[in-house]
């Protein structure tokens, strides 16, 4: 039965992917690649956010600023120092994750409301400093004319070059974030997040794994703050707010927390929810608002968890029956 | 000029808005002193108050008293709507996502009243004159002492409600031990909605009492709600002292810093505080009863 | 069994929502109309700004096409709300590029999200036209395909160092916000200023949009306003910060006078900020005081018959904003008239460039193909606040 269901997965993922390469082609479309482009940003975003919250149970309201912290990194670099986009790509990972570090050991000792104030406050912080350092960071005004991602020569000018290097960038890390998971430091973070004692008792090592998976989920946030200045071609402070961190906690949650494909299907659906609502003009954000109420009452487990075996559920009968039994059990 | 002489004027304009501070941290506390449920809707209270106070005495023509008080017997409505509609379906659910429904709600208040009621900012006349008055040479708006007796008189009926009548003890059992709380009979659904109608009045009459210096315009209400909150950890979460202390001193230390330092660090500044305070003191500065990892 | 139900409950719901959202009117094309993309942050901090720029386009446009449109086209607003988010902006913007109908976009309002709609404007070939341009970074680039509408921070600048020359005013300490368009008009005045030797102290106290209190900022001004004796302190701002300036002011027992940016003229202004708002003077745009331009000045009956449509419709007078809106509209209109054939973008652009003594409500339009900004300092007047409404002041050697 493990075996099957193991089967199925592999199956499903190599459905997905098969999707993924095609979709972009069958609808040549630079508006849903443009689109698909952001959902991907936001999914690396979440993605890294989901290890943080959802397997090591801690909240960070400051995840834009890792983001920022990315964007500014690949920004100053290439602009200032012309480094190469893909050399300033892994220095704006390694930047986020070296300040995650250093915030991380003394924040993380902070437990839920606390920790979620911290990281806020942070977020704060970083966006004061990136206003106020105009020398550097080029203060409210932002910085313009950043290169397109360009590797080798092949300088990803198009949507649809953006969209299969952000998809790969996304895939790869998604298959770092899953060997992540079911490794010793995944286990560990997973019993971390069910309960701290109880992890320390049996000689886990709690801040460490937390600062670990802080550092990780800032790195992936770093990445994705690097690409997004690429796409953008600007770095400017408004777009690392608050806003920003709570829509990509929104994410995971939305995706269903302790689960790495729900944070992407909840990128995709939030960002093309958001475009739809542009036509909606003054009424677009009240829509929003009761829109994620309801996601939060009817799916709070998030639309993303056990989503295949969910569709299976309801396609076949024989997975109702099972799951009248799960139900009585 | 040394920037020790600017202190005494500092401090004042620091205590007015502290005060301001204090009374949308006190909105937090009264929820979360009943169900462990952070509301980030609270700062739009604060906004729905100044606004539809505003709306009734300006489009409607209806006396300034009573215009308030039909503001806050309607923004009490919109506070237990909430809790109806979206935090008690919720009940059963992680901390965190009410949390973000919350936040949601936040968003579909915020923007319907810039819908319903316009999206220009807003100013309520003051109550007794606009003539600054001079204490010790130093230049107050009267509403300064209108904001500073409101939050003092909101303290202290919070503090009856809480420590002094069966209502509020009841409301604290059933936050701090659910199940017992059932077993002897009190109803915890009840409670939080009470606690919602609470807060979402306190939230109202502190939106009437700020308007008339500060302007209101649909989307202030998240800012309050965020300095708020800061405020309410500062001073020692889930105390009603705790959040008007926490308030006083975010103010403060906020006016404060612009002596020394640029002032577009100011909100840096009051978070600086408030990681150091975390860092050293976790509780807040007066101490929290409510720390609980358990919950997390 | 229960939880099956609330599953099917909730995919309803959600479905039902999701269908209402697919099934968005959009309106069945009629004879061909020139489609006009308008990207504006409709919710989030300025949803006020941007409503009133699409009141007055949609009376203008709705107006042209009463007429019969442009040669027989009827022009189409295809509104999209970006609700203040970067993405969302650039997002609104391909979406308008892919529609080849759609041949010029408006907006956004934003700043900091000018400068990627631009560059996707260069690149895919679509017209954007911008209102309050001011960043000086992205005005070098020389952009063919981006256009401004609106007095240029360059303009207000030199129109209120001609304020200060006509006052007399020889030391100015500016307390400048902290967005682009604050800090340029701040360093724009002090560049000019200098030229004409009037001292200008910027202050490194500043201000953001959402600041609720003034007062500690200007504590710390008073002592250097008393230890230099400036003569008048110019609140570089815009939005609610220029009441609340002004009325902290007032309270700490700071007199000298105020000197206000284009932004201050606008109604709400007076009705926040009453008595503190007395005597304050700044440079703005012609449709603040449309009744007290000169007789002979050409744009006065047209800025009067909008401001009598504004009223009319809305119960709103004309100001500067749903100036600059009748501005793009008719600009187009007319750029529109002069395309010879099927009209393309490219055509458009070129129809557009050469503009020539184009009369709007905010002044007189010349563009070129290295003058996308069109105006000139003519197209300013200086404004009091006087006696709760504005009233145009005149000067004998500065119009």
């Amino acid at each position: 039965m493990v075996e099957r269901i193991r089967r199925e997965f592999r199956k499903r993922d190599l459905c997905y992917l098969g999707a993924l390469l095609l979709l972009p082609l069958i609808w040549p479309d630079p508006h849903l690649h443009h689109l698909l482009v952001l959902a991907g940003i936001y999914a690396i975003l979440a993605l890294g956010l989901s290890l943080f919250l959802g397997y090591a149970g801690q909240i960070s309201l400051g995840h834009a600023a890792f983001f920022g912290i990315g964007a500014y990194t690949t920004a100053i670099l290439t602009t200032r120092y012309s480094v190469p986009t893909f050399v300033a790509f892994w220095a704006s990972a390694a930047t986020a994750a070296v300040i995650a570090y250093l915030i991380g050991r003394p924040i993380l000792k902070l437990k839920g409301y606390f920790l979620a104030l911290a990281t806020l406050g942070f977020g704060e912080i970083f966006l004061v400093m990136v206003r106020e350092s105009r020398s550097l960071t080029g203060g409210v005004s932002g910085i313009f004319g950043i290169p397109w991602f360009s590797l080798a020569g092949f300088s990803f000018d198009t949507y649809l070059k953006q969209y299969y290097l952000i998809w790969g960038v996304l895939l790869g890390l998604l298959l770092f974030a899953k060997n992540l998971v079911r490794s010793k430091v995944g286990r560990a973070s997973l019993a971390v997040a069910t309960s701290e004692d109880a992890a320390s008792t049996v000689g886990i090592k709690v801040a460490q794994v937390k600062v670990g998976v802080f550092v990780v989920s800032a790195a992936f946030a770093g990445f994705a703050g690097s690409l997004f200045a690429c796409v953008m071609s600007t770095a400017s402070p408004e777009a690392f707010g608050l806003s920003l961190s709570i829509l990509i906690v929104m994410m995971v949650i939305v995706g269903g927390m302790g689960n790495l494909y729900g944070p992407i299907v909840a990128a995709i659906f939030l960002t093309w929810l958001l475009d739809i609502l542009g036509g909606y003009q003054e009424y677009s954000l009240p829509i929003y608002g009761v829109i994620l109420i309801l996601l939060l009452i009817f799916f709070p487990e998030g639309i993303g968890t056990r989503l295949g075996i969910r569709l299976m559920y309801l396609i076949s009968y024989r997975g109702r029956k099972k799951k009248r039994e799960e139900v009585q059990l | 000029m040394t920037p020790w002489s600017l202190i005494p004027h500092l401090l004042t304009s620091g205590i007015t808005i502290g005060a301001i501070y204090a009374l949308v941290a006190l909105g937090f506390v009264t929820i979360y002193r009943a169900s462990q449920i952070i509301n980030f809707a609270q700062g739009e209270f604060v906004m729905l108050g100044g606004i539809i106070t505003f709306f009734f005495l300006r489009g409607g023509g209806i006396p300034y008293p009573l215009a308030a008080l039909l503001a806050v017997i309607l923004v009490i409505i919109i506070g237990l709507l909430l809790q109806v509609l979206v935090v008690y379906p919720l009940r059963k659910a992680s901390v965190l996502i009410p949390l973000m429904a919350t936040l949601g709600a936040s968003i579909f208040l915020s923007n319907t009243s810039g819908l319903i009621f316009g999206t220009l900012p807003k100013v309520l006349p003051p109550f007794s004159g606009e003539r600054p008055l001079e204490i010790g040479g130093i230049p107050i708006a009267p509403q300064s002492l209108w904001v500073l007796g409101a939050t003092f008189l909101l303290l202290i009926t919070l503090y009856i409600l809480s420590h002094r009548m069966l209502l509020g003890k009841a409301m604290e059992a059933s936050s701090t031990d659910p199940l017992g709380a059932e077993l002897v009979g009190i109803s915890r659904n009840l409670m939080v909605l009470v606690a919602f109608g609470v807060s979402a009045g306190v939230g109202a009459l502190a939106g009437i009492f700020i308007t008339p210096i500060f302007y209101t315009s649909y989307n202030s209400g998240t800012l309050l709600g965020l300095k708020g909150f800061v405020a309410a950890v500062l001073g020692g979460w889930g105390k009603n002292g705790g959040a008007v202390l926490g308030g006083f001193t975010l103010g403060i230390v906020e006016s404060m810093s612009v002596a020394f330092i640029p002032s577009g660090y100011k909100d840096a500044v009051a978070f600086v505080i408030l990681l150091l305070i975390l860092y050293i003191r976790p509780k807040g500065i007066l101490g929290s009863p409510f720390i609980d990892s358990r919950r997390w | 069994m229960k939880g099956f139900r609330r599953h099917t409950i909730m995919v309803l719901s959600l479905s039902i929502i999701l269908l209402l959202l697919w099934t968005y009117p959009i309106s069945s094309a009629e004879k061909a109309p020139y489609k006009i993309g308008v990207n504006l942050g409709l919710t989030g901090p300025y949803a006020e700004v941007c409503k009133t720029l699409k009141m007055a386009m949609v009376m203008e446009v709705e107006r042209i096409n009463a007429r019969g449109g442009v040669n027989g086209h009827p022009l189409e607003l295809v509104i999209e709300d970006n609700g203040f988010d970067l993405g969302r902006a650039a997002a609104n913007m391909t979406k308008f590029a892919r529609d080849k109908e759609i041949l010029v976009v408006v907006g956004p309002f934003e700043d900091n999200f000018q400068a990627t709609t631009r560059a996707i404007a260069e690149r895919d070939g679509i017209i954007n036209i911008i209102f309050c341009p001011s960043n000086p970074m992205v005005r070098a680039l020389k952009q063919r395909w981006s256009f401004n509408i609106a007095q240029s921070d360059i303009l207000v600048s030199q129109k209120l160092v001609d304020l200060c020359l006509a006052r007399g005013y020889k030391k100015v300490l500016v307390f400048p916000g902290n967005w682009p368009l604050a800090q340029s008009l701040a360093e724009y005045l002090k560049r000019f200023g200098e030229e004409k030797g009037i001292k200008v102290i910027i202050s490194k106290e500043t201000h953001k949009p959402g600041d609720i209190d003034m007062t500690p900022q200007l504590i710390k001004l008073k002592p250097t306003i008393e230890a230099e004796k400036v003569d008048a302190l110019y609140a570089s701002t815009g939005g609610p910060a220029g009441p609340i300036i002004c009325k902290n002011m007032r309270t700490l027992g700071i007199t000298i006078p105020v000197l206000g940016t284009h932004a201050f003229g606008f109604g709400f202004y007076i009705k926040l900020g009453g008595e503190a708002m007395e005597g304050v003077e700044f440079p703005a745009g012609k449709p603040v005081v449309p009744y007290q331009l000169d007789k002979d000045d050409t744009v006065r009956p047209m800025i009067i018959a909008f401001d009598q449509r504004m009223k009319a419709r809305y119960k709103v007078g004309a100001d500067q904003l749903s100036g600059h809106s009748y501005d793009v509209i008719w600009l187009l209109h007319n750029a529109l008239e002069r395309c010879k054939g099927k009209v393309t973008r490219a055509k458009l652009r070129d129809a557009l460039e050469n503009t020539k003594e184009f009369k709007g409500c905010t002044g007189v339009y010349n563009y070129s193909s290295t003058d996308h900004d069109g105006l000139s300092k003519k197209d300013l007047v200086f404004i009091r606040i006087q006696g709760q409404r504005f009233v145009r002041v005149k000067f004998p050697k500065f119009e």
